[in-house]
C-alpha cells in the first residue's frame, strides 16, 4: 500500500468564513465517500498566514520571510504535519527538512474544524 | 479617584485634552501588553484596550483622572475582553469549544506588578517584530501596538490609505494568532538575532520619517518622534544592551540636524552647508554620553549602531564641515566595515577618505564598490569627486545617472541644483 498526499490548489480563501460552508460540506461529503482510502489531510489557512524558511547550509540559522514561496520554479510537492508549541519551534523543525537547503519549506497553520 | 482632573485642571482645554490623551496612550500600551498575554489574542486585546481608552477619554474629564490610570484602564479593558469572549462564545459555540483556553472567560483578577508589565512589553516587542512578519508589517504593528497610534494615524504616518492599513494590520494579527507567533522573550540562543530584528524595525520607523522615500517632504517629524519613543522604550527594557543604547544615540544625533536640513523653501541642505547653530544641542548633549556608554557595553566587538552613533557624534561636535575631524571619522568607518561591511558603508567610508586624504583616494574607493549602480547617491558622490578633480564631462554624466534613479522630491531637487 502506498499513501498519497492530495494537495489542493484553488482560491486563496479563509475557509473558516461562513460563506464557504457549501464548499466545506462538499469536502466533507468527499471525505465520507472516500473514507476507506483517506489516511490524513488538512485544510490550510490563507497564504497571508504563511512563513517561508530557508538555511544557507545544513545546520544553519533559519532565514524567514513573510508569506508563501511564490516563485514558479518550485511547486508544492508534499507536506508533513507537525505539532509544535509555536511558530518558533515549527521554524526550527522545518529548517531540518532537506527541502530547506534544497528549495524552501512553507510553514502554514492548519485549521482545526470543530467535530 | 480624585474629583478634578489632577494636574490637568490648570491647563487650557486643548492642552488638557492632549495631556489626557498622552496618559491614556502610554497607560493603554502597558495594559495592551498584559492583556495580550492574558487572552493570547492580540486583536481581541487591542479591541478591549481601544474601548477602555475611549471610555477614559469620555469619563476622565468629568470624573477626574484616577489615581492609577493603568489600573483603571486594565480593569475596564479586562471587563471588555471578557464581554467580547463571552459574546463570541455565544455566537459560535462549536468554534469556541474547539479553540479551548482562548475562549475561557477566566482572566486573572489581580493586577500584575510593574516588573511583570515590563516583561509583558518586552514580549509584545518580540511578537510585533517577529522575523516571520514582513518588515513593513513589523513597522505598522510597532506603531499601532508599541507606540499606541490609531490605525488611521499609522496609515497617515506611512502614507497608505486607512482601509489598506486596516487590512494589513488585521492580517498581521490573524497570522500572529493562527500561525502561533509566540508571545515571549526568545531563548538565549535566538535572542541576539531576534533583538537585531527589533532594532532594525525601529530604525526603519525612524528612517521612514527621517529620509522618507515617498511623498513630497524630506522628513516626517511625527514618525521620527515615534521612533524615538520606541527606542527609549527598548533601551529602558534592556538597559545593558549596546544596540538599543547606540540606536538611541544615533537617532538623537541624526534627528538633531532636522531644523537645519531644509531651507525656508523646504529644499534639502547638505551637511556641509548646514547652519550648525540650528542643530538641536539638547539632543546632542543627551546623545554623546550614550555613545560612550554604548562603547563601554560592547568593547571588544563594537555594536554597529554604536559605531554609527560615534561617527554621527564626530559630525555633531565639529564646529564646521572644514573643521571636522575626518581622520577620526575615517577610522570609525574602518571599525564599521569590520563589524558591518556593506556597499553603503563602503561609500560613506570613501567620502570620509576623500575629505581626510583627497578626492582621488576617495574616488578610487568609490569606483571599487560593487552593487551600487542603482543607488543614486553612488553616482552623485562620483559626480562630486569628479568635479573636484576637474573631470567635468564625466561629472555631468554621473549626475545624469543619479537623477534618473528614484528619490523623493526634495532629494531630487538637491541633485538638480
Amino acid at each position: 500500500m502506498t499513501q498519497y498526499a492530495a494537495l489542493i490548489y484553488g482560491a486563496d480563501n479563509d475557509w473558516t468564513q461562513p460563506q464557504y460552508a457549501d464548499t466545506t460540506a462538499e469536502y466533507a461529503a468527499f471525505a465520507e465517500a472516500a473514507g476507506a482510502v483517506i489516511r490524513g489531510g488538512a485544510a490550510l489557512y490563507p497564504t497571508s498566514t504563511a512563513t517561508s524558511v530557508r538555511v544557507k547550509a545544513k545546520g544553519g540559522t533559519p532565514l524567514t520571510t513573510d508569506g508563501p514561496y511564490a516563485e514558479t520554479k518550485e511547486a508544492l510537492t508534499g507536506f508533513y504535519l507537525l505539532e509544535c508549541a509555536d511558530l518558533d519551534e515549527a521554524v526550527r523543525v522545518a529548517a531540518t527538512i532537506p527541502a530547506a537547503w534544497d528549495g524552501v519549506v512553507e510553514v502554514r497553520p492548519v485549521i482545526e474544524f470543530p467535530m | 479617584m480624585s474629583t478634578v482632573p489632577s494636574g490637568a485642571s490648570s491647563l487650557a482645554p486643548e492642552d488638557a485634552h492632549r495631556a489626557l490623551a498622552e496618559i491614556v496612550r502610554v497607560a493603554g500600551r502597558d495594559v495592551l501588553a498584559t492583556l495580550a498575554r492574558w487572552t493570547g489574542n492580540l486583536a481581541l486585546a487591542e479591541d478591549a484596550v481601544q474601548d477602555a481608552s475611549l471610555r477614559a477619554l469620555q469619563t476622565w474629564p468629568r470624573d477626574g483622572i484616577p489615581d492609577s490610570p493603568v489600573a483603571w484602564l486594565r480593569t475596564t479593558a479586562r471587563r471588555r475582553a471578557v464581554d467580547l469572549i463571552r459574546r463570541e462564545a455565544a455566537r459560535r459555540p462549536k468554534e469556541a469549544l474547539a479553540l479551548g483556553p482562548l475562549t475561557d472567560a477566566v482572566l486573572p483578577e489581580e493586577d500584575p506588578g510593574p516588573e511583570v508589565v515590563e516583561d509583558d512589553l518586552l514580549r509584545l516587542v518580540f511578537t510585533c517584530c517577529h522575523p516571520s512578519l514582513a518588515p513593513e508589517t513589523r513597522v505598522a504593528l510597532a506603531l499601532r501596538t508599541l507606540c499606541g497610534l490609531s490605525t488611521e494615524e499609522v496609515a497617515r504616518a506611512l502614507l497608505v490609505s486607512e482601509p489598506t492599513m486596516a487590512k494589513r494590520l488585521t492580517r498581521a494579527r490573524q497570522k500572529i494568532r493562527v500561525a502561533g507567533i509566540p508571545y515571549r522573550v526568545p531563548s538565549a540562543q535566538d535572542l541576539p538575532e531576534r533583538w537585531d530584528t527589533v532594532l532594525a524595525t525601529t530604525y526603519l520607523v525612524f528612517n521612514e520619517g527621517y529620509a522618507a522615500t515617498a511623498g513630497p517632504e524630506l522628513t516626517r517629524p511625527a514618525l521620527v518622534a515615534e521612533a524615538l519613543r520606541l527606542t527609549r522604550l527598548l533601551q529602558r527594557l534592556r538597559p545593558q544592551d549596546p544596540g538599543s543604547t547606540g540606536l538611541l544615540a544615533l537617532i538623537l544625533l541624526q534627528d538633531s540636524r532636522r531644523a537645519a536640513r531644509t531651507d525656508a523653501a523646504g529644499g534639502a541642505v547638505l551637511l556641509a552647508d548646514q547652519d550648525r547653530t540650528r542643530w538641536d544641542h539638547t539632543a546632542i548633549a543627551e546623545a554623546v554620553p550614550l555613545v560612550g556608554e554604548g562603547l563601554r557595553l560592547s568593547p571588544a566587538h563594537p555594536d554597529p549602531y554604536v559605531v554609527q552613533s560615534a561617527i554621527a557624534a564626530c559630525h555633531a561636535l565639529a564646529p564646521s564641515w572644514d573643521e571636522t575631524d575626518w581622520a577620526a571619522i575615517e577610522s570609525w568607518y574602518e571599525v564599521l566595515l569590520r563589524v558591518d561591511d556593506g556597499p553603503v558603508v563602503r561609500l560613506n567610508h570613501a567620502v570620509a577618505v576623500a575629505e581626510a586624504r583627497g578626492p582621488q583616494q576617495g574616488l578610487d574607493l568609490v569606483d571599487a564598490i560593487e552593487g551600487l549602480r542603482e543607488y543614486p547617491l553612488w553616482h552623485a558622490t562620483r559626480a562630486a569627486l569628479l568635479r573636484r578633480l576637474d573631470r567635468t564631462d564625466e561629472a555631468a554624466a554621473a549626475d545624469d545617472l543619479a537623477r534618473n534613479l528614484p528619490l523623493n522630491a526634495v532629494q531630487r531637487d538637491l541633485l538638480d541644483r
